[in-house]
């Protein structure tokens, strides 16, 4: 597989076809997410980046272009169960248990969940939730609930990992500590990984490479590269560096 | 579920004492229509004495009720699965749904004594008294599944199959149980009404209809409140089952994804019309089958066909619309204003309990309770205590469509967000300047469902009361054709009245989408 991307996008068109207005999502879209790499896909609301990755997931068509996933085309990806993918809502069925829940893509994918009991308990451990693998969703806080949504992502150890705003749902302070888990785990599985967000900071925390969009229609504007050295900590969010690269993104962001 | 719980403890249960503490003192007092509402004591000494009657009558309503409760429920859930994963069907059968819902069972029991043996028209009607609620819950339940669990396992490659099995029929479980929990009650009623409407030994429904001439009121008020405890333990499980499924397996956050649309809306217009009269002929075409299935002599079970024969082509063809203009111009007025006033009094009642929530609490229970009550056990003790008059049809109209429109107004309104109502008040509104801003016009999609959906009740009532009591109309017209064995009125009346029903619905149907649209509101399912 060396050599072959781990996620590519080449000139993906997507259109809305409304009631009177049609809503151009993405234009002439690409990207590239090298093999090992973490990407972070940034811009305002509406701009496309959701789309974007529910396109690379195969959750979307799309009206031209060309979308690979390690080489392969996404729905061969995904039923391949090579992909992870993690939402902004923790969107855990709320009949399941933990272990239930992480164990779902296993049941989609055919495979049987009792074989995979020691990586579910490690993932469990992993994610910080060692004692709650009956609990059901409604008796989990936000965070935790997110957690286990991390932990479901990570079951098929996918080479390629979707995250859309994670942590979109948990406040500033919680959503650091989650970052620097995030941080953790995948240095630990070395996968590729493309996270959508709209939080600067967490994206120059997190990403080798900050791909910046704008809206109307959908766009990559520019690829920053992250050069911070791994693995990177909480002081990072102090240093003169961290700030500049922050407020380098900001005016690209705001178009300056 | 509140409203379930709240039953066990006061002010329900101390409402319910108080009561029955009233009625026993009415009773004994005789203060309604000389002694026609028997005291508590009264008919729990009548119901001692007849102690051996009940449970072979109860044993054989609670059979077929049953019965027909597992059959029409097995063939909703069915449906309802298939109306989900194919939307066309669901069009195709349109019309059969409609009408189904529409069918005043009472128009239908004497056909299905006249086609079906033994306790075969007690078990269809029980069936086809749960088919509609359940199945519409069905639909209801798979169609509002959350589509972000359903991105997850597309996400893995799962298709519209492994999204059913995984996510949707599970989620649909509390709705499903809600449906059947609502369809329990209508079981036995429609086995009660089949008991009523001919043949058979036992059953409530038999033993009623021997009693009546007795003039026994605490004989009548023992029968009635037998089948009430039954319709209402039925109605009680359910309940229980579904708190206990709740349980923690409610969603936790709310989907702020918008649901996916209906997929259908540029198919071509040939296929659009295809499917529209292919729902407006399904019903006949079915009903045609059945007559032909039944293989029930051509004299007897009339034909779609048949029925138009005998209404426009025969010879005795004028008397018979003769006989049948006279008794919907009988059946109709009244009818209309009892449904007037019982969604009248329901709106007002309603919108005005902002202000006095605390009696509206206690008074839920006793409106649920009053829903199980089975119409036919209903109407003699209506009838002992208002006479045979105009006035005991009114109330019953005027109290079928009350509690139901009455439970889903309540229901709409709660579902108004406290800041909402808090906004006008924030700016200083009186309290009538809040109700017209806020309170009427959140209330009003549920008038209109209401409307809608009492339809049938009301002409099943107006159509019991006629028959039992005020020997006018439509109810009177059916049995008096079976009397005369006049089994050409008999198709015609049931035929009749299942169209005035399907009519009327879908007028109220038009205007609400009308208005709603205009108000852009949504039309309550």
């Amino acid at each position: 597989m060396a050599g072959v991307p781990g996620i590519s996008l080449r000139g993906v068109s997507k259109t809305y076809r409304g009631r009177g207005a049609d809503v151009v999502a993405l234009k002439d879209m690409n990207l590239d997410c090298p093999p090992g790499s973490f990407t972070a896909l940034i811009g305002p609301s509406g701009c496309g980046k959701s789309t974007a990755m529910r396109v690379a997931l195969g959750l979307e068509d799309y009206d031209a272009g060309e979308v690979r996933i390690a080489g392969q085309a996404p729905a061969t990806a995904t039923a391949s169960g090579i992909t992870g993918v993690a939402f902004q809502d923790a969107a855990l069925l709320p009949w399941r248990t933990v272990t239930r829940n992480i164990a779902l893509p296993l049941e989609v994918l055919g495979r049987d969940p009792a074989h995979y009991s020691h990586e579910i308990a490690n993932l469990i451990e992993l994610v910080g939730l060692k004692g709650y693998e009956a609990a059901l969703p409604g008796q989990l806080s936000g965070g935790m609930r997110q957690r286990v949504s991390i932990a479901r992502s990570l079951i098929t150890s996918p080479e390629v990992l979707f995250m859309d705003e994670p942590f979109g749902a948990l406040d500033q302070i919680r959503r650091r500590q989650m970052n620097v888990e995030l941080q953790r785990i995948w240095l630990e599985t070395k996968s590729t990984a493309l996270l959508v967000t709209h939080g600067i900071d967490e994206a120059v925390f997190l990403a080798d490479y900050v791909v910046v969009m704008h809206a109307n229609p959908g766009r990559v504007v520019e690829v920053i590269e992250i050069p911070f050295p791994r693995p990177r900590s909480d002081e990072l969010y102090s240093t003169p560096e961290f700030h500049e690269m922050t407020d380098r993104i900001a005016r690209v962001l705001h178009g300056q | 579920m509140a409203s379930d719980r709240s039953f066990w403890r006061s002010p329900a249960l101390r409402n319910l004492l108080v009561l029955l503490a009233a009625w026993e003192v009415i009773g004994q007092l005789k203060l309604v229509a000389g002694g026609a509402l028997p005291p508590v004591s009264a008919i729990l000494a009548r119901f001692w004495l007849d102690r051996a009657d009940y449970p072979g009558h109860a044993a054989a309503t609670v059979w077929s009720s049953t019965l027909g409760f597992l059959i029409g429920n097995a063939l909703a859930i069915m449906a309802g699965v298939l109306f989900v994963l194919f939307p066309r069907l669901q069009r195709l059968a349109r019309g059969v749904n409609i009408a189904v819902f529409a069918l005043p069972a009472i128009a239908i029991a004497p056909i299905l004594v006249l086609t079906l043996q033994g306790i075969a028209p007690r078990v269809v009607l029980a069936a086809l008294g749960v088919y509609f609620v359940t199945m519409t819950a069905t639909v209801v339940g798979l169609s509002q599944y959350d589509s972000r669990s359903a991105d997850v396992v597309r996400a893995y490659g799962g298709g519209d199959w492994l999204v059913m099995k995984l996510v949707r029929l599970r989620g649909a479980i509390p709705d499903i149980l809600g449906g059947l929990r609502i369809a329990a009650p209508n079981a036995v009623l429609g086995a009660i009404l089949a008991e009523f409407g001919g043949g058979g030994r036992w059953g409530l429904g038999t033993y009623l209809l021997g009693s009546l001439g007795r003039g026994d009121p605490a004989r009548l008020w023992g029968i009635g409140l037998m089948a009430t405890l039954i319709a209402g333990l039925s109605y009680a499980v359910f309940a229980l089952i579904s708190a206990r499924v709740l349980g923690s397996t409610r969603s936790v956050t709310l989907n702020t994804a918008l649901p996916p649309g209906d997929g259908d809306a540029n198919a071509p217009l040939a296929l659009k019309i295809a499917l529209a009269l292919g729902a407006a002929a399904l019903p006949f075409i079915l009903w045609w089958a059945f007559i032909r299935l039944s293989g029930v002599p051509e004299m007897i079970a009339k034909t779609p066909w048949g029925v138009v024969d005998y209404l426009f082509i025969a010879d005795t063809s004028a008397v018979a619309r003769a006989k049948l203009g006279a008794a919907l111009m009988q059946t109709l007025p009244i009818t209309a204003l009892g449904m007037v006033a019982g969604l009248g009094f329901a709106f007002l009642l309603a919108i005005s309990s902002r202000m006095m929530p605390g009696f509206i609490r206690a008074f839920m229970p006793i409106a649920l309770v009053t829903q199980t009550m089975p119409l036919v056990a209903l109407t003699p003790l209506l009838v002992l205590m208002l006479g045979r008059g105009i006035s005991v049809t009114l109330w019953i109209t005027i109290s079928v469509t009350f509690f139901p429109a009455f439970v889903l107004l309540m229901q709409g309104l709660q579902r108004v967000p406290q800041s909402v109502l808090d906004l006008p008040r924030a700016y200083g509104a009186s309290a009538w300047k809040e109700l017209r801003m806020v309170s009427i016009p959140a209330a009003l999609p549920y008038l209109f469902a209401a409307t809608r959906l009492t339809v049938p009740r009301a002409l099943l009532g107006v159509m019991i009361a006629e028959w039992l009591a005020t020997g006018t109309g439509l109810g009177n017209l059916l049995n008096q054709s079976r009397g005369y064995l006049d089994y050409g009125m008999i198709w015609t009346v049931a035929s009749v009245s299942v169209l005035l029903s399907v009519a009327f619905y879908y007028l109220v149907l038009m205007v609400e989408r009308r208005t709603l649209t205009r108000l852009g509101m949504q039309v309550v399912e």
